[in-house]
């Protein structure tokens, strides 16, 4: 009996070291997603390749940021070591810092990236992710419908307002809507209700402070709303998010619409309808106002709790690479985080209007920097679903913002 | 008991084994024992969980602040009267509780009275009573969703096609309210009903016969003998409805996620939220607890209404 137990035991022991994987470092990367593992696969067979003995596992999930943030907050809050590189979305460092998540660069020259991403990466002089990507909002436009009516792309909302209703007086199509953009209670809301903010000079938070301007988010409400009411936009924007408004200007039934970079590779992709008949520019302004848009993009961080750390940022260090950034601009139009690639004879070639795009990433504006980001989000997300579906009139929306947001900035 | 210490006073002479000692314990040493393993696991798995939450919603703990925790009392309930939210979610979950108990106990009433009839095959009407039944939350949640979307969904559809114009549910809290109410009654009225019908299957049928000797309609048969032989099953039904309904939570995550704005945003949401996302653990912990103390109540009432009817 003993000596079938000791074999038995024997025998499963080496089974197991059998079963014991045959590389030396194993690591697992969480890509939220939306974003487009499948091509970041791609970028990590190279590096197998390069690196004999390191084998690297993707984990998706979360096809949004909150979804994706909820399922990191309940990873680390429970310090569970099986993830070693993590996706982040570039409002996340902060909070990410402030709980001690991510394990620090020591040392990492941030010079080499555009600004905005070296100083969105550093936190109270520590840098506590790599960049991804970089990324901001922009108008994408049927260019073919445009130049048919002899339109200039818009430099206003106004404008932009003006050339839906002489586009629509002619084509005279039920199923053409002249505006997407984000009006469910997502992320993005955040960023539609900020655009119009900004132009008008306003800014939200400085220093960790409250610098709220009532009239000017009561003028930006009012603007998304007045897009639904006068039929520019569908009545059920609320409902809209962000790959909704890309499916919609892909399929050809949307003039104008509001969006990533990443909606540029699938709208010249094998599933559009409008390949060769998309332009890409900066967002309109409010009139008399600047143009102003969101900043984007996207973090590669090294968990805290990852029993790999060294492997680990040595692999981040290559996914944020020159070489990685132009391999994604090229094959996931994501915008390169480094100022040389924008002007890359291959890059240009796969997306000719990144030649223009970095101006419009230096000049975008990043949302407000706190540990407590979400709560700020949630505000203004729900906010502007609200007054978009009517439940809320503009000016209620912007004393809830107001009395909101203090509370959680006290 | 009795037999079993006088064969062990025999044995006592021959060397007993050890172990039966154990049998010499006086009856309520033994039942300390037996009930001991239950009483253990019981504190471990819950016990244990309430009272750290109780104790953490004393306590200023944000994993987003960086600041270790510190005890601020009854602070985190200050700041519950305060919170406009709070209530609004509080409010919903009630209603949520007052509208979809009463109609899953109403509708899973009909299907056990429709499922009890005599007919000759009668799996299939019980298996389309569980399959709502045995369906995931969330995915009902998802399912429903779509139904309901204003370009996609059957439900618009259905209505056009009599000529009525589709609405954009998701955009009126009212219409969203009663979107996420409809979804929960067809998905837990069922359950009633499974419990209902296994309470129909024990009233004997003698005692509709004596009824229709004498003469009693089946209205009247209903009302003297079906519900109040009913009434314990009901009251199980009843309690483990209002409980989960008090819970309400994927439904509506999935079906609004809250909105519009946050106008169907529940509780149990509320808490999801404050704990998950914004990592506030403390205030978290005390809207749980909250929580908590509504359904405690609920449990003491309807146990309550049996006792007295018992």
């Amino acid at each position: 009996m003993k000596k079938t137990m000791i074999t038995g035991l024997l025998l499963s022991a080496s089974m197991l070291a059998l079963s014991a994987p045959a590389f030396a470092e194993e690591l697992k990367v969480y890509i939220s997603s939306q974003h487009q593992p499948q091509v970041w696969r791609q970028v990590l067979d190279k590096y197998e390749a390069a690196n004999p003995g390191t084998k690297v596992t993707i984990e998706t999930g979360g096809n949004t940021s909150e979804a994706q943030a909820q399922y990191l907050n309940t990873i680390m809050s429970a310090k569970d070591s099986s993830l070693d590189v993590l996706i982040l979305d570039v409002i996340r460092p902060a909070q990410f810092a402030a709980a001690g998540w991510t394990s620090p660069f020591e040392g990492k020259d941030m010079s080499v990236y555009l600004p905005a991403y070296a100083e969105a990466n550093t936190v109270d002089g520590k840098v506590v992710a790599l960049p991804a990507f970089a990324d901001s909002m922009f108008l994408y436009y049927r260019k073919d419908l445009l130049e048919k009516y002899g339109i200039q792309p818009p430099k206003t909302w106004d404008e932009l307002k003006a050339a839906v209703k002489k586009i629509n007086g002619g084509e005279n199509n039920a199923d053409l809507q002249g505006l997407s953009f984000q009006g469910k209670a997502i992320e993005g809301a955040v960023c539609t209700f900020l655009l119009p903010y900004w132009s008008q000079g306003k800014s939200l938070v400085q220093n960790g402070k409250l610098t709220f301007d009532k009239d000017a988010a009561v003028k930006s409400l009012k603007l998304w709303k007045s897009f639904v009411d006068e039929g520019v936009s569908k009545k059920n924007i609320a409902e809209v998010a962000t790959d909704d408004t890309r499916k919609e200007f892909q399929a050809g039934n949307v003039v104008f619409a509001v969006n990533w970079s990443y909606a540029w590779a699938q709208s010249q992709g094998k599933d559009s309808a409008v390949v060769g008949k998309v332009g890409v520019t900066r967002l309109p302004a409010m009139t008399g106002g600047d143009q102003a848009t969101c900043l984007g993009g996207w973090e590669w961080g090294v968990s805290a709790y990852s029993k790999n750390q060294d492997a680990a940022k040595k692999l981040v260090q290559f996914l944020s690479s020159p070489e990685s950034s132009k391999f994604m601009a090229i094959n996931g139009s994501l915008l390169p985080t480094y100022a040389s690639l924008y002007q890359d004879a291959d890059v240009v070639k796969a997306a000719p209007w990144f030649a223009d795009a970095k101006q419009v990433v230096e000049t975008a504006k990043p949302r407000p920097v706190t540990p407590r980001y979400n709560e700020v989000s949630e505000t203004i997300r729900t906010t502007v679903n609200a007054v978009l579906a009517g439940v809320m009139t503009p000016e209620d929306g912007a004393t809830q913002i107001e009395s909101r947001l203090k509370r959680i900035l006290r | 008991m009795t037999t079993s210490t006088l064969t062990t006073t025999q044995r006592i002479e021959k060397e007993p084994p050890a172990w039966t000692r154990m049998l010499d314990l006086s009856d309520r040493a033994l039942a300390v024992l037996l009930l001991a393993p239950a009483a253990i696991l019981l504190s471990l798995i819950i016990v244990y969980p309430v009272a750290r939450l109780a104790y953490t919603s004393f306590f200023s703990l944000s994993l987003t602040s960086g600041l270790p925790a510190e005890f601020v009392g009854l602070e985190n309930y200050k700041l519950m009267i305060d919170d406009p939210i709070f209530w609004e979610t509080t409010w919903n979950t009630v209603l949520i509780t007052l509208i979809t108990v009463p109609g899953a106990l109403v509708v899973g009433m009909a299907l056990a009275l429709l499922a009890n009839l005599p007919f000759r095959t009668q799996w299939p009407v019980r298996l389309s009573l569980l399959i709502p039944w045995a369906l995931p939350l969330s995915f009902a949640g998802l399912i429903f969703a779509w139904f309901f979307h204003s370009e996609y969904g059957v439900v618009n559809d259905v209505l056009n096609r009599f000529g009525i114009p589709g609405v954009i549910w998701f955009n009126s809290p009212n219409l969203a309210f009663a979107a996420i109410c409809l979804t929960i009654i067809w998905k837990t009225s069922s359950f009633m009903a499974l419990i209902i019908l296994a309470g129909l299957q024990t009233i004997p049928r003698s005692l509709y016969e004596a009824a229709d000797v004498d003469g009693a309609g089946r209205l009247r048969q209903f009302f003297e003998i079906t519900l109040p032989l009913l009434k314990p099953a009901i009251v199980v039904a009843l309690i483990f409805r209002t409980i989960t309904a008090l819970q309400t939570f994927d439904i509506p995550y999935m079906m609004t996620g809250g909105g519009p704005g946050t106008s169907t945003s529940t509780l149990a949401m509320y808490i999801h939220q404050n704990t998950v996302s914004f990592l506030d653990l403390g205030y978290g912990s005390a809207l749980a607890v909250v929580m908590f103390l509504l359904s405690m109540c609920v449990t003491v009432v309807y146990l309550r209404i049996i006792r007295t009817k018992g």
